[in-house]
């Protein structure tokens, strides 16, 4: 057989299995290592810190939970949150993140390792991450080979789809959960590729701590049924199928059960009743396959359609019946925003004002996952050629992760393991093709030694990984192939493309630099991939959000810190009591670094109570007071981004605000008032008066205008220059402004002690004549 | 409270010491001079007395403090004018009856009969001064005032005494002139030149400690003066000295709990007006934007954080022995601390093993020695808490404080890689000033086992975890042979 490039013939089979081995476990090392340390980021150029706003909800929980015990943990109601309702925290929220935090922390404290809970927090995703890259290469390894695998788990830990939630410091249940689902998954298969029950009871327990974890876990609960249902239309159930999916699901439903979040929606919710409903039909199927067995074929039809369409249309009409009665919940608004786009607008406006709901963008496709979308169909397809159930199972992933990426950004997320996989298939397909030796039987057999020796060298940073991989598959194989000695095992061809046609007509690659040109390009592509992942986590995915970061002119990095500096006053200056009153989006942070209890947060369960918060800061002050008054709010935290130019402020946010208090109370609120006449958006003198006496517009530019000391004042977020005078506060002191004014603090003024209207002694005080309330007429001379 | 400024006193002394003061009558004050430097939190008393024994060998010299005057001095040291020498001191216990504490002070040398020497006495007040107006708003000035007993409370006669108040600035807002003075004095008791009120001389003054003289004769006088710092607070300070042989480091690290104790702020923070002033460079009195410290010298990765992580606005500029004597941090807390606010933060640094610790050949110790806190200028330190630990397997721990502790004890402290803990000295003290900067030496053995117990332990677990990955990848657990 003639060869493109040497290859040593001298190696016994254990020596090659052993190196490959070896190389595999320094390969998966190495990945790890690469997936933690481009995590680091966050951490290199700021510091170890939480991030954005979720996490530090979960920071703060996992606080408790590492000071106080797991039970008391769990028995936690939080006065602080939702003021003055407060908040069951064990009960509504999947403790997965926490506990696993927890385990980890009272594992190194017991070996004398006595880390920072901050700590564990913040490296918690990166740690998670080296994980994920090991279980996809676990999974795709069940697709097609280790190398493919291999090749999976380096995209998996560097690709920025997967980082944007997982950096350092971005505690959310993401970090983990995403390891859970690609592990999961890799159990699945393996319990439906071995018929093991006792894989199906490990899928299940992982899809315990995947409930345990992450709302998301509504994914695996569909997307298990619907392969095993497009498996049996395949007409490919099989006993394997049948111990799987039955072991999963019967102890998966149990224990999803056990979190007190959970509960009984298993068995009560539609998300749910597709498992529930392929469960059975997998029961009366086995069923039927037993009858089958015992009876006659033809009685056996009659019967097999009797039953099977009796029992739909019953299981049909039972659930519906169920929903109808109110015994099973109908979908919920954030299911329904994922089938209509436009329907959370609509009918939800708090989860269409979260930027993470929006539809994603074409862009950032490209930008979360650069060369993997294009392989990504090629590597579907390679699905399609040899279709065994496993590639059924990707290829149905495929189609419904991606269309809920599009749908959702944050759903991107899920989509980007599936990528990954599916472009390692399709990438290490060439690279087998290439790389291999053989070459086909030709007529003209030139000596191509010329090019050999660099062919070899050039590829050895691949080959070491795919090709010698491929080897131990192939000597494991060893036996049906039948030949003897281990130049065949190296030789023999691996892409089922090319082996399959083998003994027809000869095809195959000729001469090294066919080989060489392709893959140098392979690499160059696999280098720009490295180059733009590093590029856009470093740039894009790790700052903190808590901490701005600018530069100096002489381009060293300056630190913009009003956020901390604000909270921190409010933690060391205000009484532990003091309510306060800000924008949802604030209120875990204010929870975690100010510790001083919230109205809203970003656990937003209570619409009404958001909408009230909307209500009193797009109202004007005498209709506002009442509220803050009934609410006990000490203080009033707003984010105004106009002096230094953040544009992420509580202005920009404002027409949410507006709609979503509209929701609630149309009469009294409506979002045209705060529109000029003209239809726009503006804050400067034309601005309408609905919008300048609004508490919101009054405290974001109270004296800011004094700020430019006569000249004119711009505010740079928006761009338009603020009227001379600004607006004044009658009923809210100004408390506190941060060092770039991001964060404003105001303090809701007491009654006054005589009882009169704040904006009467205000005005008494500021030395103004009380306005008659008729003026005197003025007796006319007669004439 | 307990007094720190206990010195040890030959036993013989002893026995002439006891609560009723049999000696009292040996001396006569022939002149007292105080002198009452006024600051923000600290307030510097220095007394003189010009003494003549009035008996021969007189030796044992009685101090008498107030009640209020020993509720607030935390530092109290005599000397002999223009000697160096501290005298030795013993507390002589509160005088019940009188209602005065008293100290006994031992001389160099004996005096005879009409013999007369000068003694001085430094004493540093704390929590002396409160703000008056309580409130101020933002652009206001700052005022304190300083209440004390005008005559110095002494168990022995004086012949002439002085008081002088020492102010920060020029103007006194207001200070009192007390009436019923005329057994002491025919002229106006009360003078003032410059940044100096004199009240006195007065003649013949009685023996003052004692109850009568207390309740009847004793004037309240009050000093009303600007101050132009920062009046600062360190309510709590915990200071962890951390000692590694290994990597021949010493780290220190502060938990500083700081407060203005100036006016409470009146109304609320104006960011524009903080801005406009530090702008035209007019800071209010009592506005801390940031306080300079002197660290160390040689000091390496130093840290400040707080409860919500690291604080970016500092400066270190490090001092290099043995030019430089010390570092010098320049540090801006996350907001400027206005009266009656609050700041807390974490301070640490790490400093080369060497500067502090030496091995004594003779006795096979170890001896560190410690600074016992960083001094804020101008500052009291409530409450101390002073914890150094030692290298895991340190014995006979020895540790030698420069003025005795409230409370000190031994315990176990277990950080990273230690398999039994190591053992600290913990050191509690209250009421810190200025002077009482001082080092805290510490001495311990640390046999070569302790030192080999880390490597030991980090191999052994090591070692465990190959056995165990080798135990499970060799041995089968299949319970069917395939």
């Amino acid at each position: 057989m003639p060869l493109a490039y040497s290859v040593p013939t001298d190696l016994s089979p254990a020596t090659v299995v052993n190196a490959t081995s070896l190389l595999r476990i320094v390969a998966l090392a190495l990945i790890s290592g690469a997936a933690i340390a481009s995590r680091l980021f966050a951490v290199v150029n700021f510091e170890s810190i939480i991030h954005e706003f979720d996490p530090w909800f979960n920071y703060r929980a996992t606080r408790v939970l590492a000071s106080e015990g797991f039970y008391e943990f769990w028995n936690w109601f939080d006065p602080t949150a939702w003021y003055p309702l407060g908040r069951v925290v064990g009960g509504t929220i999947y403790p997965g993140l926490m506990a696993t935090s927890g385990v980890i922390y009272n594992i190194l404290h017991a070996l004398n390792l006595p880390v920072d809970i901050r700590n564990i927090c913040v490296l918690l995703a990166p740690g998670f991450s080296a994980l994920t890259a090991w279980s996809t290469y676990m999974f795709t390894k069940e697709m097609k080979n280790e190398s493919a695998g291999l090749l999976a788990a380096a995209f998996i830990g560097i690709v920025p789809g997967y980082i944007s939630r997982s950096v350092a410091g971005s505690y959310d249940n993401e970090a983990i959960a995403i390891f859970l689902l690609m592990f999961t998954f890799f159990l699945w298969i393996k319990a439906l590729k071995t018929g093991s029950a006792l894989f199906g009871t490990l899928a299940a327990l992982f899809y315990f701590y995947m409930v345990a974890a992450w709302g998301g876990y509504a994914f695996i609960t569909n997307m298990i049924p619907l392969h095993a249902f497009a498996l049996i239309l395949m007409g490919r159930f099989s006993s394997r199928l049948y111990v799987a999916y039955s072991s999963w699901y019967a102890i998966g439903t149990l224990a999803s059960m056990q979190v007190p979040f959970v509960g009984f929606q298993p068995v009560r919710t539609s998300e749910h009743m597709a498992a529930l409903g392929v469960f059975g039909l997998l029961q009366i199927i086995a069923f039927s396959e037993l009858v089958r067995a015992h009876v006659s074929s033809k009685q056996f039809q009659s019967l097999l359609y009797a039953s099977v369409i009796g029992m739909g249309i019953l299981g049909a009409l039972g659930i519906v019946g169920l929903t109808y009665k109110g015994w099973i919940a109908p979908w919920t608004g954030r299911f329904y925003s994922l089938w209509d786009t436009g329907y959370a607008k609509k009918y939800i406006p708090i989860i269409a004002s979260v930027s993470e709901h929006q539809p994603t963008a074409w862009p950032s496709f490209f930008m979360d996952l650069q060369l993997l979308i294009f392989l990504f169909p090629a590597g579907v397809v390679l699905c399609f050629r040899e279709l065994r159930d496993e590639h059924v199972f990707v290829i149905i992933y495929a189609v419904v992760a991606s269309y809920f990426a599009g749908v959702m950004v944050r759903l991107m997320l899920t989509l980007t393991p599936c990528v990954c996989v599916c472009a390692a298939v399709a990438f290490s397909s060439v690279l087998d093709t290439y790389i291999d030796p053989v070459e086909p039987e030709a007529v003209e057999e030139d000596a191509q030694t010329a090019g050999d020796g660099a062919v070899s060298a050039s590829s050895t940073a691949v080959s070491t990984s795919s090709g010698s991989t491929t080897t131990t598959k192939k000597g494991k194989k060893a036996a049906p192939a039948a030949h003897a000695g281990p130049l065949d095992g190296l030789v023999s061809t691996v892409s089922a493309a090319v082996s399959s046609k083998k003994g027809e007509k000869a095809r195959g690659i000729f001469g090294g630099d066919t080989r060489l040109a392709v893959i140098l390009n392979a690499l160059g592509m696999l280098l720009f991939f490295v180059l733009h992942c590093t590029y856009v986590t470093s740039s894009a995915y790790s700052s903190p959000s808590v901490v701005l970061a600018s530069t100096n002119p002489d381009g060293s990095q300056h630190i913009i810190d009003d956020f901390r500096e604000a909270y921190y006053w409010l933690r060391q200056n205000t009484p532990e009591t003091a309510v306060v009153m800000s924008w949802w989006d604030y209120g875990y942070q204010i929870a975690g670094m100010a510790d001083r209890p919230t109205l809203v947060d970003n656990n937003t369960w209570n619409n009404t109570h958001i909408a009230t918060v909307g209500k009193a800061m797009s109202s004007s002050e005498e209709v506002a007071y009442p509220i803050l008054r009934k609410h006990d709010v000490d203080y009033v935290l707003v984010i105004f981004g106009g002096l230094l130019g953040y544009s992420g402020d509580d202005i920009n946010k404002f027409l949410w605000m507006v709609r979503i208090a509209q929701g609630v109370w149309p009469d009294e609120i409506q979002e045209p008032n705060y529109f000029t006449a003209k239809g726009e958006y503006r804050v400067d003198d034309e601005a309408s008066a609905t919008m300048k006496n609004s508490l919101m517009y009054k405290m974001s530019y109270y004296r800011f205008a004094e700020l430019f000391g006569g000249n004119q004042a711009v505010d740079r977020v928006r761009g338009q220059q603020m009227p001379r005078i600004g607006p004044t506060l009658d009923y809210l002191d100004e408390a506190f402004t941060s060092e770039n004014w991001i964060v404003r603090i105001y303090q809701v003024k007491k009654d006054d002690l005589l009882g009169r209207d704040l904006r009467t002694a205000n005005a008494f005080e500021q030395g103004k004549k009380r306005k008659r309330s008729k003026p005197v007429a003025r007796r006319k001379a007669i004439v | 409270m307990v007094p720190h400024w206990r010195r040890p006193l030959p036993l013989l002394l002893l026995s002439l010491l006891c609560p009723s003061f049999t000696s009292a009558h040996s001396f006569e004050n022939t002149a007292v001079v105080r002198t009452i430097d006024l600051g923000g939190s600290l307030v510097h008393v220095t007394t003189t007395y010009a003494v003549k024994a009035l008996e021969n060998g007189a030796t044992v010299y009685t101090l008498a403090l107030a009640e209020r005057e020993h509720k607030r001095t935390s530092w109290l040291e005599a000397k002999i004018k223009g000697q160096q020498e501290i005298l030795p001191m013993e507390a002589a216990g509160f005088d019940t009856e009188n209602g005065v504490h008293l100290y006994s002070v031992e001389l160099p040398q004996a005096l005879r009969t009409n013999g007369t020497t000068n003694i001085v006495v430094e004493t540093m007040e704390t929590h002396a001064t409160y703000p008056w107006p309580e409130e101020a708003g933002q652009k206001d000035g700052q005022a304190l005032k300083h209440d004390t007993d005008l005559f110095v409370v002494s168990p022995y006669e004086t012949n002439v005494e002085r008081i002088k108040f020492k102010l920060p600035s020029p103007n006194a807002i207001s200070y009192s002139t007390p009436d019923g003075l005329d057994e002491y004095t025919l002229d106006n008791p009360v003078a003032k030149s410059g940044t100096t009120i004199t009240y006195g001389p007065f003649n013949n003054v009685p023996v003052t400690a004692e109850a009568r003289f207390l309740k009847s004769k004793q004037k309240k006088v009050t000093v009303h003066y600007n101050y132009d710092h920062p009046v600062l607070e360190i309510t709590k300070l915990k200071r962890t000295a951390e000692i590694s042989h290994w990597g021949a480091n010493l780290n220190i690290e502060d938990n500083i709990d700081l407060h203005n104790a100036g006016p409470r702020l009146k109304g609320h923070f104006s960011r524009l007006e903080h801005q406009s002033s530090t702008f035209f460079g007019r800071l209010p009195p009592h506005v801390l934007p940031s306080v300079a410290l002197h660290l160390p010298p040689n000091i390496c990765s130093p840290y400040f954080y707080d409860l919500i992580g690291n604080v970016s606005t500092s400066h270190l500029r490090v001092g290099h022995m043995p030019s430089e004597q010390f570092s010098l941090l320049e540090l801006r807390p996350r907001y400027p601390l206005l009266g009656g606010w609050n700041y807390s933060f974490t301070l640490g640094w790490d400093s080369p093993l060497r500067d502090y610790a030496g091995f004594d050949k003779s006795t096979g110790k170890y001896v560190i020695g410690v600074p016992l806190m960083t001094l804020v200028p101008g500052a009291v330190v409530d409450e101390a808490e002073l914890q150094i630990i030692l290298p895991e397997g340190a014995t006979d721990v020895d540790f030698f404080p420069p003025f005795p502790p409230i409370q000190s004890y031994v315990k176990t402290h277990i950080t990273y890689l230690d398999t039994v803990g190591r053992p600290a000295v913990v050191l509690e003290y209250k009421d810190l000033t200025t002077k009482h900067a001082g080092t805290i030496y510490v001495t311990y053995k640390v046999p070569f086992s302790a030192h080999m117990k880390k490597p030991l332990a980090v191999a052994t677990a090591f070692m465990t975890l190959f056995i165990l990955g080798f135990a499970v990848k060799r041995i089968d657990i299949r319970i069917q042979k395939k």
